[in-house]
């Protein structure tokens, strides 16, 4: 991975009415990196993709794709970038082609190799049979997988994923992860992705941001941040419901769970339990 | 540049294309509803300012549904903003605000042209005689650019798709029956009078039918028209630029 952030981010702040959606973030990425951005509902990770993606306009902040100010070069940084939304916006009226042609049209790909593109692009998300479907005879999977090779259509250098595989059943699930990793392994693009399947997160990205009510309160990789909070989880089933303590070692969870009169049971900490942890304590304070 | 003019109008038309049987047979029924009520019904037994009620009908009809068809793009870019989000892809498409205004207009343009060949295809079968001519194109160009224009404006300042069905209440419905479509503005109290001449309906309207029925044109209005242009694309870029999805 070189050292050339694509996307810089400084002080970003945007608020709606009074409340500020997300408040002076900083962060950048890096040529081929894999993001995940997470986060309760409301925390502000849709806003943060919609204004680097010039849906909206930050209140104040700075953007920057490879050190130029994003506002005042608008046309050349939205070619690095790639976009799929948190609502698929593919036209529904059109077929799979008409949607990628349309794509290939805003995107002025050179006429000669539209047609290459737009087969390659059907094949990458194994819809090539569609090819002349209407969008709206498709199922949930088969539209997000078109969503997502249409945004990369004009090779961009950084894709926005915006909860790409919510509401799709496991299987589903799995095969569009590794769509998205190949795409970041063999296309070299960086990702960044929102999403609530924290594990596949863990299992997927180089480094996960942490957002909560529009601060990121975290941004290290899945293991430092997991191992901030202990290696062995410690869980104790009682009348109140269950209480989770945190150990570095085994043998001092063993040592615990042997003082315990209760049902109970060590694990691995995952980094759901992290963000819980993180995210829940800002929500009770 | 152009590329983006191209694209939104290949998304237009294209879905255009797919409804276009039931698109252009709901366009054409109102006016059909208009000839037969008041043409047949007062035929030419009546005359208004010299003209036969028909003659004079036809040219407004021809206003009235341009501007419809013009300004029905407000509607479908508020559906394409608020239900589809596919409005979402030109603001993020490195393409200029431009290119989205021009794109749209433009389809706004083709939809107004085919209602206006439609009235002329009506105008034949009820026998009534128009001169078409190169003017008449100038002005019935101008009109549906305008009114285009506006419907842009409009789409992308309101903040949901309710409030597109008021401004159609409240403005676009009592222009189309007040600016001189169906009967001339002079019958009108003078309180009207002057509300009509504030709004640029009552100056196409009336250069439109003149150039239709061989009248006398007033070129300080068809200099009016351009003013309204000119205004509605500051208001339309300046609209597009502010927009947010
Ligand atoms: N257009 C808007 N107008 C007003 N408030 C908004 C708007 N968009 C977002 N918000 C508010 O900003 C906050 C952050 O919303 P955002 O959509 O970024 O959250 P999110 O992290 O993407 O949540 P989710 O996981 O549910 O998608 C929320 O409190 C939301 O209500
Ligand atoms: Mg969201």
């Amino acid at each position: 991975m070189s050292n050339h952030p694509i996307l810089s981010v400084s002080k970003l702040v945007k608020t709606f009415g009074k409340k500020p959606a997300v408040n002076a973030v900083d962060f950048t990425i890096q040529e081929g990196e894999f993001i995940g951005l997470l986060g309760a509902n409301g925390a502000g990770k849709t806003t943060i993709i919609k204004s680097v993606a010039g849906l909206i306009k930050p209140t104040s902040g700075s953007i920057l794709y490879y050190d130029k100010n994003f506002e005042s070069h608008l046309k050349e940084s939205k070619k690095l970038i790639g976009v799929v939304p948190q609502n698929s916006n593919l036209d529904r009226d059109l077929t799979a082609y008409e949607n990628l042609y349309l794509h290939t049209l805003l995107h002025n790909i050179p006429v000669k190799e539209r047609e290459a593109k737009i087969a390659t692009a059907l094949e990458f998300a194994e819809l090539s049979e569609y090819r002349n479907k209407q969008v709206k005879t498709f199922s949930g999977g088969m539209k997000r997988r078109l969503v997502i090779v249409r945004a990369l259509i004009h090779d961009p250098k950084i894709i926005f994923l915006d909860e790409p595989t919510v509401g799709l059943d496991p299987q589903i699930r799995r095969n569009l992860w590794n769509l998205i990793l190949k795409i970041n392994q063999v296309k070299k693009t960086a990702i960044l992705l929102t999403t609530h399947y924290i594990e596949e997160a863990e299992k997927l990205c180089s480094r996960v941001m942490v957002i909560d009510h529009g601060d990121i309160i975290m941004d290290n990789t899945p293991e430092k941040l997991k191992h901030g909070l202990g290696r062995f989880v410690l869980e104790i089933y009682n009348e109140d419901g269950i209480t989770e303590t945190y150990f570095d070692s085994q043998e001092a969870a063993l040592i615990e769970q042997g003082n315990c009169q209760s049902e109970s049971k060590i694990r691995n900490i995952a980094l759901e339990d992290v963000i819980i942890q993180l995210t829940g304590r800002r929500v009770n304070a | 540049m152009l590329n983006g003019v191209q694209a939104v109008l290949y998304r237009e038309i294209n879905v255009f294309r797919k409804k276009a049987k039931k698109q252009i047979l709901a366009s054409s029924l109102s006016p059909l509803l208009f000839l037969i009520a008041f043409g047949w019904g007062f035929g030419d037994r009546v005359a208004v300012n010299g003209l036969p009620y028909i003659l004079f009908l036809i040219p407004g009809l021809i206003t009235m549904s341009s501007l419809n068809q013009s300004y029905s793009i407000a509607q479908e870019i508020n559906i394409s903003r608020f239900y589809f989000h596919v409005f979402d892809e030109f603001l993020i498409a490195p393409i200029s605000h431009i290119e989205i205004v021009f794109g749209e207009v433009l389809y706004g343009l083709f939809k107004a042209s085919i209602s206006v060949f439609l009235i002329f295809g009506y105008a034949f079968l009820f026998g009534v005689d128009l001169r078409i001519s190169g003017l008449f194109f100038l002005v019935i160009l101008m009109h549906s650019f305008l009114f285009s224009l506006l419907a842009m404006t409009v789409s992308m300042l309101i903040k949901d798709h309710g409030s597109q069905a008021q401004v159609n209440t409240f403005v676009i419905t009592p222009m189309i029956f007040l600016c001189g479509t169906f009967f001339p503005v002079d019958k009108l109290p003078a309180f009207f009078k002057v509300i009509v001449h504030c709004l640029p309906l009552t100056y196409s309207t009336q250069v439109i039918r003149a150039s239709l029925t061989g009248g006398e044109i007033n070129f300080a209005y068809i200099g009016i028209m351009l003013i309204f242009m000119c205004t509605f694309f500051l208001t339309a870029l300046y609209a597009v630029k502010k927009v947010e999805a």
